[in-house]
């Protein structure tokens, strides 16, 4: 027998039991439904949490450093050993990372530390101060609020962040005493938390850092510098969060000016500039998938890498369950639904048990009887999955209206990814065949002659 | 062609056994239009169950286009069927979903023949028993006649060794009768067609020439003859 013949008498049979075929696919729409939802919202769930780790966390990132910078096993550098000349992060090795697949950009980066940074009325926050190329710092998915870099020394650019928080030192050293004085003080705390989040206007505005010398009491300062840009608050942040990242960018010309003024070498230990060197690159890379492949071929560089893969990985482990859980909710739906399917096979095997003993003496063997009834059965499964994924996608534009609504948010959070429909479809279509299977064996079975006998 | 071989065979009646049929043989030879007839309960749809195939019998042979059908399994059986073997019923047995056509059509459906193909022969077949404009029709909107006509045209689809006919008239008027053996007769006449018909009406077996009768399970063969409206052989 042809598939076109089984197809063209399955879908008759389906067609002259309406109310049984609407029963029936109504089940498995259900449990297919079920499916694509509860794995679309496990997909949806993980990647907006992957989305919002990224912003925090820079997946799309991997930090490069030289490989003697704890590379060796003692623990100790020796700066003219072999070892560490070989892993030094040099002009050279910057410019072959630039230049290897899916790298968007590699820049210099080196934090010098963290330190107080005052205004010219003596306001002030602290910052972690960071050389880098300023001309770079858009290529790393950066954009300027206010201003641009500038090439002129003795200027400064300074994130989002670093813009909340200025306050004079002594009024916040009162308000600590204070503190101290009165815990529980929710006004207090709640006046401290607000001068956190207070911004200040410091664009053009000059400002300098303040560092604790070696000698007691004796507290090293720079020379004023210009802030030409202030960078925009990046994409999924808010003021809240930035108020904890509060960074200041530097050229390293300038930065050689800072080391050389807070004698940060001596007070903080942090390593001198040399021309041609860097002690830390940030490497931003087209797409989270392809960072560990890039950060195998900068280790081949001799350099020391770090990535925060291994809390994606945690965080796809984590999902895997929920995803594994939602498939199994889903399945368990389709079950139920596929006792539906077996029971009413079985009444229409019954129903058609003369129309199998003609078919059986007009010369059908057993293996097209049983095909006739699980293609029937199939055809049943897929009409039913195509039914569930359009429910599955108006729950879910149910699911995000109701989200847009109850947050003002014009994001939708839930989406269907496309390899799920497909397979939405094919456990529909398996949940038929495998309801098919009792009724199909059992019209097969069906005696000819019986059937056929009139009373 | 069919050659039945000492066939006997028995039901088993709780813990005693019955004879329906004993130690029957006869020959039916191609292009014959022979009639079985008995009474009920003579054995006549048993011995036409067991040639068609849909029964084993208890002892003897049954072979038709020279093979013996009683070692055949389940699925030979079909597939000889299929091929060799064409029915025709008293309640015609049509499929009233499917229109007269795709009714004609369904055993060349199992042989897996192509739908062009299936079309022409059931056209051709349809002109033959005189529907030809009836073939998208579905049979409930036949008369009696009409539908033992397209279970005719049905049975010869497959261009089969031998159709068996149970009962053809015995749900039509004398008149609708009367046209159902004459297409039966001509059929047999200009295909050569092989007809076995089981009837317990003396009148639709004067019109064959060869008479089988059964009686409690015991063959009888009356001398050959000629039919009413003339025969064949």
């Amino acid at each position: 027998m042809r598939i076109r013949d089984y197809m063209s008498l399955a879908f008759d049979q389906l067609r002259r039991r309406k109310v049984v075929t609407a029963l029936c696919a109504a089940g498995i729409s259900i449990g297919c439904a079920a499916i694509i939802v509860a794995m679309s919202l496990g997909d949806s769930a993980q990647s907006y949490a992957e989305k919002e780790m990224n912003s925090f966390l820079r997946i799309d990132e991997i930090t490069v450093t030289p490989f003697s910078a704890g590379g060796n096993r003692s623990g100790e550098s020796n700066p003219n050993s072999e070892e560490a000349i070989r892993g030094q992060l040099t002009d050279q090795k910057l410019e072959v990372i630039r230049k290897l697949p899916h790298v968007k950009s590699a820049l210099p980066m080196q934090s010098l530390s963290y330190m107080p940074m005052f205004m010219s009325d003596d306001r002030n926050n602290h910052v972690e101060v960071i050389a880098t190329d300023l001309n770079e710092l858009m290529s790393m998915g950066n954009t300027f609020r206010q201003g641009s870099p500038s090439d002129i020394p003795d200027t400064i650019v300074l994130n989002h962040g670093a813009t909340f928080g200025l306050i004079d030192q002594q009024a916040l050293n009162d308000l600590y005493t204070k503190l101290e004085r009165d815990p529980f003080n929710e006004e207090l705390n709640k006046q401290i938390n607000q001068i956190q989040k207070l911004p200040a206007s410091l664009y053009q505005k000059q400002v300098r850092f303040k560092y604790q010398g070696m000698e007691p009491n004796k507290e090293l300062s720079s020379s004023y510098m210009r802030v030409t840009g202030i960078l925009a608050k990046p994409a999924n942040s808010t003021d809240s969060m930035a108020v904890y990242d509060k960074k200041a960018y530097v050229s390293f010309e300038t930065a050689e000016l800072l080391m050389d003024q807070l004698k940060l070498s001596e007070t903080s230990g942090v390593a001198p500039l040399k021309k041609g060197q860097y002690n830390a690159v940030v490497v931003k890379v087209d797409q989270q998938d392809h960072v560990a492949k890039v950060e195998e071929q900068i280790k081949k560089l001799v350099l020391n890498t770090q990535t925060n893969l291994n809390q994606k990985d945690r965080l796809t482990e984590q999902f895997a369950i929920i995803r594994t859980i939602a498939l199994g909710a889903g399945l368990f739906v389709l079950l139920i639904a596929s006792i539906s399917i077996v029971v009413a096979m079985t009444m229409s095997t019954y129903q058609r048990r003369r129309q199998i003993g003609i078919m059986k003496v007009l010369g059908a063997n057993l293996g097209q009887i049983r095909n006739m009834f699980i293609i029937e059965a199939a055809l049943l499964g897929f009409i039913g999955g195509l039914i569930g994924v359009l429910m599955s996608y108006w729950i879910v534009w149910g699911i995000n209206g109701a989200v847009i609504t109850a947050t003002s948010s014009q994001e939708t959070i839930i989406f269907i990814p496309f390899y799920i429909i497909p397979l939405g479809i094919f456990f529909a279509i398996l949940t038929g065949v495998l309801s098919g299977i009792y009724p199909a064996l059992s019209a097969s079975k069906t005696d000819a002659l019986t059937a056929i006998k009139r009373d | 062609m069919l050659k039945i071989d000492q066939l006997s065979h028995s039901f088993r009646n709780g813990l005693e056994w019955t004879e329906v049929l004993h130690q029957i043989s006869f020959e039916v030879h191609k292009g014959d239009m022979v009639a079985l007839l008995g009474s009920s309960g003579s054995g006549k749809s048993t011995l036409l169950n067991l040639m068609a195939g849909l029964m084993k019998p208890t002892e003897g042979s049954i072979y038709i286009a020279g093979q013996d059908i009683v070692t055949m399994n389940e699925n030979q059986l079909a597939e000889f069927r299929r091929s060799h073997i064409g029915f025709i019923f008293q309640a015609y047995e049509l499929i009233p979903n499917l229109t007269v056509r795709e009714n004609i059509e369904l055993p060349l459906v199992f042989q897996g023949l192509s739908p062009r193909k299936r079309k022409e022969k059931a056209m051709v077949l349809l002109e033959q028993v005189g529907l030809p404009d009836k073939s998208e029709m579905f049979t409930s909107q036949l008369s009696g006649g009409q539908q033992q006509r397209v279970s005719i045209a049905r049975s010869l689809i497959t261009e089969p060794s031998v159709i068996f006919a149970d009962e053809p008239t015995g749900n039509l008027d004398t008149k609708t009768e009367e046209e159902i053996i004459a297409i039966l007769k001509e059929l047999n006449k200009s295909m050569q067609t092989t007809f076995i018909i089981v009837t317990h009406e003396r009148e639709v077996a004067e019109h064959t020439r060869r008479v089988l009768t059964l009686r409690d399970g015991h063959l009888e063969e009356e001398p050959v003859r000629t039919p009413v409206l003339g025969g064949t052989t």
